[in-house]
């Protein structure tokens, strides 16, 4: 099981002194939480893709690329890439040059945005949402797996003869793992590709979880890649944590109270209550993370929301600290512990290599075999009658 | 028949409640089946539905209300005017509904009623009721009741009621008896794996990819 941080790249004041962080020291602490989560041991540092203030990262693969030069095992990947918005061409030479150099620790998560202003800004129109996911993916699906590529749909201009370059690495194009709130229409897209699904389930209640994770895993196997525990399933999660957790809480709450997504809303004791959210010890991290396989199943990716609501760099590094050295370790023991045999690892650039090699073997021994029949075909009679 | 009724007065007693319990007795007098009735004050809500608002989610009490609306075969609205219009609080509710599905009240019959200090504001049920359920593609009644402070001493209003039940009933009727199973069953997890059940697919609709692929080139 794969485990990380994902950010949202937000610039927010920190509460407690007034004080807003410069864009520049924004992306610089992004940079050091991605550092430090490969210091700790983590799998994964997801950055987010925005495109309107008070967010930074709008080029994720600028940001991953200098993160890819930095760090020798952390995969890098996004929460979300926008494929509607983006042009799935570009998506496809970015990732790709990208995986190139950070040797395969490339994979991404595509989801759609949902600021209405960033559509129009981009020339397209929200309303369009879903279908621009559905087609700009089915076009990037074919980027990094055919060489050369006739295309032609309703949203951008078509494309004759288009080769995409740099091709993926060994041929291997990178995970792609569909994010999606709410809407249906996106885990049947990742259950029909085989892909695998996100739900950041940071603000939603475990049922609605439920749902959308049983939708996905019904439907992945409906198309035939597996049974539905073998579907490849995502999770966020956010935390704060000191050793003792009446001082988590009181030195959480006043980021809570006035963050941009959650203040001025329900409690920090009902947000607990009802969503993912954790704040207190290590050993209640650890004890809620695990709860939510009772209804997602067994799951290949955790990430972590650590760096929000104007929390400073320091704090953020400890917490990523904590996760490493407490947390992490004692959920890929208990997780693994509880996983039944048969559940799969989320893919890496490796194991997809290993399997298209797999299949490619089969695939040779396959044509060779046929070839084999025709012979004995055109040998005659002999060659029919020893099958 | 399942009646529910929606009533965002604010004091207790209220008037508002008053005519929407004359509203649903009245309806339930008229009904040709039983009629289980569930009658939802939102000023209990009040704060599940602000922070619906700003979470995103509703509270347990306010999503079993929102169920009881959407699975409603009819359903009487009771809002005071405030402002001309509209309480924020009952517009609120509505919303939260409506951001959590969009197609709650596709051809739910609907009675819209309201009251206030004067006979001036009557029209706000046509002007802001009609609209608002329009919207949400309800089937409003053509007789909206709304009872001014002094309609309460004067003729008229127990006809009035007597008008709007009826139509509900006739409403409610058709859609009783023409309902399809509920839209959204919830997923059952454990259940032994079959093709095409209910409730495996998380309680969603599932439009095939394909279809989804063929979408923006229709």
């Amino acid at each position: 099981m794969q485990f990380g941080i994902f950010s949202v790249g937000d610039v927010t004041p920190d509460p407690t002194t007034g004080r807003t962080p410069t864009e520049r020291e924004r992306i610089k602490a992004m940079v050091a939480i991605a550092l430090k989560a490969e210091e700790v041991g983590l799998d994964v540092f997801a950055t987010g893709e925005h495109h309107n203030p008070p967010f930074v990262p709008s080029s994720p693969t600028t940001m991953l690329g200098y993160i890819a030069a930095r760090t020798e095992r952390l995969i890098l990947s996004t929460a979300t890439t926008l494929i509607t918005t983006n042009d799935p061409v570009k998506i496809a030479e970015d990732y790709a040059m990208l995986q190139h150099l950070a040797d395969g620790r490339v994979d991404l998560m595509l989801g759609r945005g949902n600021t209405a202003p960033v559509y129009p800004w981009f020339g397209k129109d929200i309303r369009q949402g879903i279908n621009l996911a559905i087609e700009n993916y089915a076009l990037l699906h074919r980027l990094w797996r055919e060489d050369v590529v006739d295309w032609e749909g309703r949203f951008r201009t078509p494309l004759r003869g288009f080769t995409s370059t740099p091709r993926p690495l060994d041929g291997v194009p990178p995970f792609v793992w569909h994010g999606s709130i709410r809407s249906p229409e996106i885990a049947e897209q990742a259950a029909y590709y085989g892909d695998g699904f996100f739900h950041n389930n940071i603000f939603w209640p475990p049922d609605h979880t439920r749902r959308m994770v049983e939708l996905y895993r019904t439907r992945y196997a409906h198309y035939g890649h597996g049974t539905p525990e073998q579907a490849i399933v995502g999770l966020g999660g956010h935390v704060f944590m000191r050793k003792n957790s009446q001082d988590a809480v009181r030195e959480f709450r006043p980021y809570f109270d006035v963050a941009p997504v959650y203040g001025h809303g329900p409690s920090l004791e009902e947000f607990t209550a009802r969503t993912p959210l954790t704040v207190g010890s290590p050993q209640q991290v650890i004890e809620k993370t695990l709860t939510f396989r009772d209804y997602a199943g067994d799951y290949q990716r955790q990430l972590f929301l650590i760096d929000h609501a104007g929390l400073p760099l320091k704090t953020v590094l400890e917490q990523i600290d904590m996760l490493g050295e407490e947390v992490v370790p004692v959920l890929r023991e208990e997780f693994a512990r509880r996983r039944p045999a048969g559940v799969p690892d989320a893919p890496t650039h490796a194991s997809l290599r290993a399997a298209g090699a797999n299949a490619e073997e089969k695939a040779g021994g396959e044509a060779e075999r046929k070839a084999g029949e025709k012979t004995g075909e055109r040998a005659g009679e002999t060659a029919g009658r020893k099958e | 028949m399942r009646l529910v009724v929606v009533s965002a007065g604010l004091s207790v007693p209220s008037s508002t409640r008053l005519l929407a319990d004359r509203l649903a007795a009245a309806t339930a007098g008229r009904a040709p089946a039983e009629v289980d009735t569930r009658v939802i004050e939102l000023r209990e809500l009040a704060v599940e539905i602000a922070h619906g608002l700003t979470s995103g989610f509703p509270g347990p009490a306010l999503e079993s209300a929102l169920d009881a609306v959407t699975e409603a075969d009819g359903l009487i609205v009771v809002t005071p005017v405030f402002s001309a219009s509209y309480s924020g609080l009952f517009k609120s509710f509505f919303d939260v509904l409506g951001a959590r599905d969009q197609e709650a009240l596709t051809g739910t019959p609907v009675l819209i009623a309201a009251t206030g200090g004067t006979a001036r504001h009557s029209l706000v049920l046509d002007h802001a009721l009609r609209p608002l359920f329009a919207h949400l593609r309800a089937v409003v009644v053509p007789t909206g009741v709304y009872a001014a402070s002094e309609d309460w001493g004067a003729e008229g209003l127990p006809e009035r009621i007597e008008r709007a039940a009826g139509e509900l009933v006739v409403l409610m009727t058709g859609t009783a008896a023409g309902r399809e199973a509920p839209r959204a069953e919830p997923g059952r997890p454990g259940e032994p794996e079959g093709a095409g059940k209910p409730g495996r697919n998380g309680g969603f609709t599932v439009v095939p990819f394909e279809e989804q692929l063929a979408a923006p080139h229709r």
